[in-house]
C-alpha cells in the first residue's frame, strides 16, 4: 500500500483548486478526496445540511471497498467507479489510485454524464497532486516529540 | 498510517476494535459515545443487522488532546465478529493505525478468542502488515460475569508474543476499563507517531517517557469526557 501524503499548505491549496475547478465545470455540489481507510484528505463545495463529512467519508470508503471486493469476486478486475442514485442527491465515487477515492455529490442541477465526464479529467489531476505530495520532502521540524505526548497525558 | 493535515492542524488515526462475536466491541463504542462531550465527538454510526449484530462496522469519530497546536483525531471502528464476515473485517482493517483486541473473559469463549486473534494476524498479513508494526493492546472484557477465566490465563493464551503488550480488565457495559484501553492505545499511537517523525526529520528522539498510569481520567478521557 502506498504511503499517504502529509497535507501541507501547498498540497491542500492544489487539491482545493483542482476540486473547485471540477465542481465549477461539472456543476456538482461537493467533492471529497478520501483515503480508503475513510479519512478526508480534502473537501470542497456545498455540504448538505446536517451532513457530517467525517461520517460520510467513512461510509463512502466502506461502500466503495465493499463494492470493489464484490466486483473482484465475480471476476471483474477493472473496477474504477461507483454510482449511487438518489431522489435528491447522487454520489459518484471514482478511484484516484490504490489508496485514494474521489467522492462527488450532485443533485438535479447537473447530470451523471456531465459529472462523469469531468471526473475523468479531475481524477488524473488529483492523482498527480497526491503523487507529488508523496514524493515531497518531509517537514524539517517534528510536529511534536515523545516528551510532548507524555506531557499531554499528564495534564 | 496517520494522516497529517497542516491546514486544519490535525492528525488523524484509525483505531479498530477487533475480537470474536459478542465480545463487547460495539458496547465499548456505545459507552464512549455516551460519556464524551458533544463538542468532542461525531455521530455514532452502526451498520447492523435487524438483530443489532454488526454487519459491516460501527464508527465513532473523536477529537482528543491538542499537542503543540495540533488536534489529534481518533476514528474508532469495530469489525463484525461473526466468522462469516471475514471479507468485511479485511476491509475495515485497511489503513488501520492501532488495534484494541477485545477478548471475552468467559471460559467457554477461549477458543473463539484464540481463533479471532489468529484471524486478526492472518488478515493483517494479507495486507502486508503485522502486529510487530501496529500498536495494539488487549482488553479482557466481561470481568463482571461469573465463570470467567483468570487474567493470568488470558495473558497465557493471548499475550504470549515476543513482546507483551498492555492489557486491561474491562466490563464495557458499566464502562470499567473502556477509557483506560482507549487512553492507552491513543498514547501508544501518538508516541509511535512522535518517534517516526523524529526519525523522518533526523532529530534524536528524547528518552522514553514513563509507562502510562492506568487511570481512566487522563489523556483522551480527560480531554473529551463530559463533565
Amino acid at each position: 500500500m502506498q504511503a499517504l501524503p502529509i497535507i501541507t499548505l501547498e498540497t491542500a491549496n492544489e487539491l482545493v483548486n483542482a476540486l473547485q475547478d471540477y465542481l465549477d465545470k461539472s456543476e456538482a455540489s461537493f467533492a471529497l478526496v478520501i483515503d480508503r481507510g475513510g479519512a478526508i484528505l480534502s473537501q470542497c463545495g456545498k455540504i448538505p445540511d446536517g451532513a457530517d463529512m467525517t461520517v460520510l467519508a467513512a461510509l463512502a470508503a466502506g461502500s466503495y471497498a465493499a463494492t470493489r471486493e464484490l466486483a473482484t469476486r465475480v471476476g471483474e478486475t477493472d473496477f474504477s467507479a461507483l454510482h449511487q442514485e438518489g431522489h435528491h442527491m447522487q454520489l459518484l465515487m471514482s478511484a484516484v489510485d490504490d489508496s485514494v477515492v474521489l467522492v462527488t455529490g450532485f443533485g438535479a442541477q447537473t447530470t451523471l454524464g456531465l459529472v462523469r465526464f469531468y471526473s475523468a479529467r479531475a481524477v488524473p489531476q488529483v492523482a498527480g497532486i497526491i503523487e507529488k505530495a508523496r514524493a515531497a520532502q518531509r517537514p524539517a521540524e517534528p510536529i511534536f516529540t515523545s516528551a510532548d505526548v507524555a506531557a499531554a497525558f499528564r495534564r | 498510517m496517520a494522516i497529517v493535515n497542516y491546514i486544519n492542524k490535525e492528525i488523524q488515526f484509525k483505531v479498530v476494535y477487533y475480537g470474536p462475536a459478542l465480545c463487547g466491541k460495539t458496547t465499548n463504542l456505545i459507552y464512549i459515545h455516551g460519556q464524551v462531550a458533544d463538542t468532542h465527538k461525531g455521530e455514532l454510526v452502526s451498520l447492523a443487522t435487524a438483530a443489532d449484530r454488526t454487519l459491516f462496522f460501527d464508527f465513532l469519530p473523536l477529537n482528543a488532546v491538542v499537542i503543540k497546536g495540533f488536534k489529534t483525531k481518533f476514528q474508532l471502528y469495530t469489525v463484525p465478529g461473526q466468522v462469516m464476515y471475514n471479507a468485511t473485517r479485511q476491509l475495515v482493517l485497511r489503513s488501520v493505525d492501532g488495534i484494541i483486541f477485545v477478548a471475552d473473559s468467559q471460559w467457554d469463549k477461549m477458543e473463539e478468542n484464540i481463533e479471532s486473534f489468529k484471524n486478526l494476524q492472518d488478515n493483517l498479513a494479507k495486507q502486508g502488515n503485522n502486529l510487530d508494526q501496529i500498536p495494539y493492546l488487549l482488553q479482557y472484557n466481561k470481568r463482571d460475569l461469573p465463570n470467567i477465566a483468570p487474567v493470568h490465563y488470558l495473558e497465557y493464551i493471548l499475550n504470549n508474543r515476543r513482546v507483551r503488550v498492555p492489557s486491561f480488565e474491562a466490563a464495557a457495559t458499566t464502562g470499567r476499563g473502556v477509557f483506560a484501553s482507549l487512553n492507552a492505545i491513543s498514547r501508544m499511537l501518538l508516541q509511535k507517531f512522535a518517534r517516526e517523525h523524529d526519525t523522518l526529520t533526523g532529530k534524536q528522539p528524547p528518552a522514553a517517557a514513563p509507562a502510562p498510569a492506568r487511570t481512566a481520567l487522563s489523556g483522551i478521557a480527560a480531554a473529551t469526557i463530559r463533565r
